[in-house]
C-alpha cells in the first residue's frame, strides 16, 4: 500500500518533468535543446525569457489551485468545493478588476495594484466564508453561499466593466479569461513563496485534515481544534489562490478536477495527497497551456477558457455520480 | 469527591439560544464503571456527553478530570483520556477500515513523522481484533453494514487507548443481530474491567444488561441516578418516558417490555 503510493508519487514527478519539457519545447517557434547552445540569440531569448517563466508559472499556478481545492474539499467535506465554487477566486477577480479600473499603474510593496487588490479580494471572500462556517452553516449551505458570493462578484465585475472605457474594459476581459501569456520571472518569484509555503503549511496540517474525513465531531474529540484548523488551512489555501489569481487571472476548475484525480491515484491520506496535487496540478495546467497555445495556432487561446471548458462537464459528472 | 471519581461534573449546565438544554447537574463517573444515560429524545443526553468529553464548554459549572478542570487540559490530552463514538457521522467515508481505526491514533502522532509508528499499527490491529473485525481491515468502509461500521468506530476509539470510552446511542439504527453484537461487545469490554464506559441509549434491555449505574434525564434534568434494578422499574420509567412498561424476570435476566396495546 505505502510502496504503491510512493510509486504513484514517483510517476507524478516524471509527468511533472515531462510537462515542464513540453512547456519549454512545444510552441510556434520550433526549438530543440541543441538550439540553446548552438542556436541564435533569438532561440535563447524565446527559451529563457518567454517559455521558461511561463512554464514555471503554470507549474506553480496549477499546483496551487489543486492544493487549495483539495483543502477546501476536505475542510467542507464536499467534493464540489474549490476556490471558484466558494467565491474566493471571484473575490480575487473583483479586486483585480477594481484595480484595473481605478488605478493608474501604481504599486504596493513592489507589486502592482492589481496583484494587491486581487489578494485583498480573495482575503475578504475567505473571511466571509469562515464567518459563515463559524455560524454553523452546513457544508452544502456554505457551497450555496459561495455560489451566491461568486455570482455577486461577477455581477459587480460586469458593472465595473460597463462603466470602464474601451481600453480598460478590454484589459479586464482579457485578464478575466485567465492566462499565462505575459509573464516574466518577476511573477514567478512573486508566486513561488506563496505556493511552496502554503503547500508546506497544509502538508504539516495533514493529520488534522485527515481527521476531518470522518467528521468534525470525531476530529474534535481526538484533539483537533476544528475552528483554528479551518482558519489556518483556509487562510493558507486562499493566500495561494489570491497570489496566483493576481498574476494569472482566474483559471477555473483545476482545483476541482485535479484533487479528484489524485485521490483516485493515491488514496485519501493528505500525507501523499498534498504533494500529489502540487505535482499533478502543475503538470495538468502546463499541458493545458501547451494545448491552448497550439490548438488555434498561430493564435493563442487563454488557458482559463480551456480549463473552464473541461471543468464544466466534469462538475456535472461529479454531481451526477454523487446522487 | 469520592476517591474513585475519575470524571466529575459540578453543577454543569448548558444553554442554547436562550433555552436551557441541561439544568445544573452533578455527576461522578467512577473509574471502571459502566454508566448508562437514558431519557426521552431531547432530554439532553448527547449534550451531557459532549460536556463530559469537553466538546462543549459548560454554560455554568465545571467538568473535572481527576479533580482538575477539563478546560485546563490541552485538547489532545483530553483525547488521550477519553475516546468518543458519536452517533452522527458522515454518511460516506472513502477510507478502509484500518485507515479509520488508525485515525484514532491521532493524539499520539507527531507532525514530523511520515508513517504510522509500529505502536500505532499494533494498537489498531489489537482494537480490530477486540471488536472481531480484523478480517475486514482492508475493506472500504462504504461497503460495510451499519453494525460493522459501528464496530469499526468503536475499534477506532479503543485504538485511542483512553481510560474512558464514551458512546452516543451505540445500537440505534442497527438491525437486531447487530444490536446483539454491539451489546455483546460492550458487555465484554465491561467484563474486561479496564475501561470506564459511559453511553446513552434508548435500549433499556441493553442498559439493564451492561450498566452498573443508570442516570435518567428528562427535559434537561436528572431525575434518577442509581443501580439499574432501581431505576428500571415501571413507576420510574413511566416518570421518565411517560409510557407504560412491564418488567419481566427470566432466567435471572431482567427484560424491559414497552406496553404498546392501544
Amino acid at each position: 500500500m505505502r510502496r504503491r503510493r510512493a510509486g504513484w508519487l514517483g510517476l507524478l514527478v516524471v509527468v511533472w518533468i515531462i510537462a515542464l519539457a513540453a512547456g519549454l519545447f512545444v510552441g510556434a517557434q520550433h526549438l530543440a535543446p541543441a538550439d540553446l547552445f548552438a542556436g541564435s540569440s533569438t532561440a535563447r531569448l524565446i527559451f529563457f525569457d518567454l517559455r521558461l517563466p511561463r512554464a514555471l508559472l503554470a507549474l506553480l499556478a496549477g499546483g496551487a489551485l489543486a492544493v487549495s481545492g483539495l483543502s477546501f474539499q476536505t475542510l467542507f467535506r464536499n467534493p464540489l468545493a474549490e476556490p471558484y465554487t466558494l467565491g474566493v477566486a471571484g473575490g480575487a477577480a473583483l479586486g483585480a478588476v477594481l484595480a484595473l479600473q481605478f488605478s493608474h499603474g501604481g504599486s504596493v510593496l513592489g507589486f502592482s495594484f492589481t496583484a494587491a487588490a486581487s489578494f485583498a479580494g480573495a482575503g475578504c471572500a475567505t473571511a466571509l466564508i469562515i464567518a459563515l462556517a463559524r455560524r454553523g452553516l452546513s457544508s452544502g449551505s456554505l457551497l450555496l453561499a459561495g455560489v451566491a458570493l461568486a455570482l455577486s462578484c461577477s455581477a459587480l465585475i460586469l458593472f465595473v466593466q460597463y462603466m470602464a472605457d474601451f481600453s480598460r474594459s478590454f484589459r479586464m476581459v482579457r485578464w478575466m479569461m485567465g492566462g499565462l501569456a505575459v509573464v516574466g520571472y518577476r511573477e514567478v518569484l512573486w508566486a513561488m513563496p506563496w505556493v511552496l509555503g502554503g503547500s508546506a503549511g497544509l502538508w504539516l496540517l495533514r493529520g488534522e485534515l485527515n481527521q476531518m474525513l470522518t467528521g468534525e465531531e470525531l476530529a474534535a474529540s481526538r484533539g483537533v481544534q476544528v475552528d483554528r484548523l479551518r482558519m489556518l488551512a483556509l487562510g493558507l489555501a486562499s493566500s495561494m489562490v489570491g497570489a496566483l489569481v493576481a498574476v494569472t487571472g482566474p483559471i477555473g476548475f483545476v482545483g476541482l478536477i485535479v484533487p479528484h484525480l489524485m485521490r483516485r491515484l493515491v488514496g485519501q491520506d493528505h500525507l501523499v495527497l498534498v504533494p500529489a496535487c502540487l505535482l499533478g496540478g502543475g503538470a495538468f495546467l502546463t499541458f493545458a497551456d501547451v494545448i491552448a497555445r497550439r490548438v488555434m495556432a498561430p493564435a493563442e487561446l487563454p488557458v482559463g477558457i480551456l480549463t473552464a471548458l473541461l471543468g464544466g462537464p466534469f462538475f456535472l459528472w461529479l454531481l451526477a455520480r454523487r446522487s | 469527591m469520592s476517591a474513585e471519581a475519575l470524571l466529575q461534573a459540578d453543577a454543569v449546565s448548558w444553554v442554547a439560544g436562550g433555552k436551557t438544554i441541561l439544568q445544573p447537574l452533578d455527576l461522578e463517573v467512577r473509574a471502571r464503571e459502566c454508566l448508562a444515560i437514558i431519557g426521552p429524545n431531547g432530554a439532553g443526553k448527547t449534550t451531557l456527553l459532549r460536556l463530559l468529553t469537553g466538546l462543549l464548554e459548560p454554560a455554568h459549572g465545571e467538568v473535572r478530570w481527576d479533580g482538575r478542570p477539563l478546560r485546563e487540559l490541552r485538547r489532545v490530552d483530553v483525547a488521550r483520556r477519553m475516546a468518543y463514538v458519536p452517533q452522527v457521522r458522515p454518511a460516506r467515508v472513502p477510507l478502509t477500515v484500518l485507515e479509520i481505526v488508525l485515525l484514532g491514533r491521532f493524539p499520539f502522532q507527531s507532525r514530523w513523522r511520515l508513517a504510522p509508528a509500529a505502536s500505532d499499527l499494533e494498537a489498531a490491529h489489537a482494537a480490530l481484533e477486540r471488536v472481531g473485525l480484523e478480517a475486514l481491515s482492508e475493506r472500504v468502509m462504504d461497503s460495510l453494514s451499519g453494525g460493522e461500521r459501528q464496530g469499526v468506530y468503536i475499534a477506532a476509539a479503543l485504538a485511542q487507548e483512553a481510560a474512558v470510552l464514551v458512546l452516543d446511542e451505540p445500537t440505534t439504527h442497527l438491525d437486531p443481530r447487530h444490536q446483539v453484537e454491539i451489546a455483546g461487545l460492550l458487555a465484554a469490554l465491561r467484563a474486561a474491567g479496564e475501561l470506564t464506559i459511559v453511553f446513552t441509549s434508548h435500549d433499556l434491555d441493553l442498559t439493564s444488561a451492561v450498566a452498573d449505574r443508570v442516570l435518567a434525564l428528562r427535559e434537561g434534568e436528572s431525575i434518577a441516578l442509581d443501580d439499574p434494578r432501581v431505576v428500571l422499574q415501571p413507576e420510574t420509567l413511566h416518570d421518565i418516558f411517560g409510557a407504560s412498561f412491564e418488567i419481566l424476570e427470566r432466567a435471572g435476566r431482567r427484560r424491559v417490555l414497552l406496553e404498546m396495546e392501544p
